[in-house]
């Protein structure tokens, strides 16, 4: 696996992520978490633990730009932990998921059910946890579906860009 | 014994998941609760600075507009000023706001103003329009503000007009408008009925604006009004604040942990 390249696209994401999707206050709903897509597309080469522990870093650190400690940290190691039974259930031929789990890797098909069922898991953690209550759960819902949407067009585009 | 042991090496990853949720839900319920660490905010220090440099860029586009609350608010501090009695118990300090949220069931703003210039946890934060919320984290160089725009907050008020107390709350839909809650029945509720901090806690002083009814429902049954009030502070284009500092507040806070 190469880490330097991991370890950039991370920079990346959070950039854009910091800078750019936080800052969105158009539509009261639309709240893009694109920064898990250093996440998704990790090789699954570590240990299962080893992967847990990164998500909860990653969340950690979101958490603080977003004053809700925790939240991402537990929708992250959720994440982590259902990817690789995801993507044993999805594809067949591991061998190619050494270098990072792309476009290229697994193909349209596998990649859009893994990218939409991860995306819309890690959204409804982040939006019930924040809410931390049942009261408000058709904006929750109406929240997730919005984010969801642009979150999956992005990583699929960022694939389809870069990894065809 | 070997037997616990290879069941336990078999369940590892679902321990270790197990094991970091419960942290987690921990550090979340912890947080909820009282969020003691600045560090762990955008009150922290790095963060709050690179919020406050990308508000500078945004503000070039705002001066027009800020110029002109500015003037306002001068003229009512002239106001203030001449109306002023002797005994100064509350003190005001200026900051800018460097990051806010206006669109989240939680929303939260960050200020410059941290544990340096003597802001406290607890302290009420003001505009020249009226209530903003009230200091939930500091830093030493930064605080966050719960905004009454948050759904954990309450807000102690009452109605200019008779002095029945009334309590602020938000429902997590619009940041114009807020709800008043425990109001009974035989109070009549007009529209255009002025609301204002009450004075009850060591808070805010008597008498800031909060905002004005903009409808009241009484459903048959109920025994509150439902009550819609349209803040004064218009949280969207919101630049500048006030943090109200009670002279009194350590005292008071003396006192009433000693009926506990």
């Amino acid at each position: 696996m190469d880490w330097t390249k991991q370890i950039g696209r991370y920079i990346l994401v959070m950039v854009l992520q910091v800078l750019l999707f936080n800052q969105l206050q158009l539509w009261g709903a639309c709240h893009p978490y694109i920064y898990i897509l250093c996440l998704l597309m990790l090789p699954i080469t570590l240990p299962h633990s080893v992967d847990m522990i990164i998500g909860a870093a990653v969340g950690l650190v979101m958490d603080i730009f977003c004053n809700c400690l925790g939240v991402h940290t537990a929708a992250c190691i959720l994440l982590m932990y259902v990817r690789p039974y995801l993507i044993g259930a999805l594809v067949n031929d591991k061998d190619r998921l050494n270098e990072q789990i792309s476009l290229r890797a697994i193909g349209m098909e596998a990649m859009f059910k893994y990218v939409v069922i991860l995306v819309v898991l890690h959204h409804l953690t982040v939006f019930m946890l924040a809410a931390w209550s049942w009261a408000h759960i058709g904006f929750v819902l109406l929240e997730t579906f919005v984010s969801s949407v642009i979150t999956i067009l992005l990583v699929l585009g960022y694939n389809t860009l870069r990894y065809r | 014994m070997q037997n616990l042991l290879k069941i336990l090496l078999r369940y590892s990853n679902f321990l270790v998941f197990i094991a970091l949720e419960v942290a987690a839900f921990m550090l979340i319920s912890l947080h909820n609760a009282a969020p003691r660490s600045s560090i762990f905010s955008t009150a922290n220090s790095f963060i709050a600075w690179q919020h406050e440099q990308l508000s500078e860029i945004g503000g070039y586009f705002s001066l027009r507009s800020q110029n002109e609350q500015l003037a306002a608010e001068n003229a009512a501090l002239r106001n203030a000023l001449s109306a002023q009695d002797s005994t100064q118990i509350w003190h005001y300090e200026t900051a800018k706001v460097v990051q806010m949220t206006t669109d989240e069931l939680h929303n939260y703003l960050t200020i410059n103003r941290g544990s340096k210039d003597g802001i406290v946890r607890g302290q009420g934060v003001r505009n020249s329009d009226g209530v903003v919320g009230i200091i939930r984290t500091v830093g030493p160089n930064y605080s966050v503000v719960l905004p009454i725009i948050n759904t954990h907050t309450n807000l102690s008020c009452r109605f200019a007009k008779n002095d029945y107390i009334g309590t602020l709350q938000w429902d997590g839909k619009d940041s114009r408008f807020a709800m008043l809650a425990d109001v009974a029945t035989h109070m009549v509720v007009n529209e255009g009925d002025t609301i204002v901090t009450s004075g009850l806690s060591p808070v805010f002083p008597e008498g800031i604006p909060v905002g004005i009814v903009e409808n009241s429902v009484l459903k048959e049954g109920d025994s509150f009004h439902t009550i819609r009030i349209r803040l004064n502070t218009n949280f969207k284009r919101l630049k500048y604040v006030e943090i109200v500092q009670n002279a009194h507040q350590q005292e008071l806070e003396q006192l009433q942990h000693g009926l506990d």
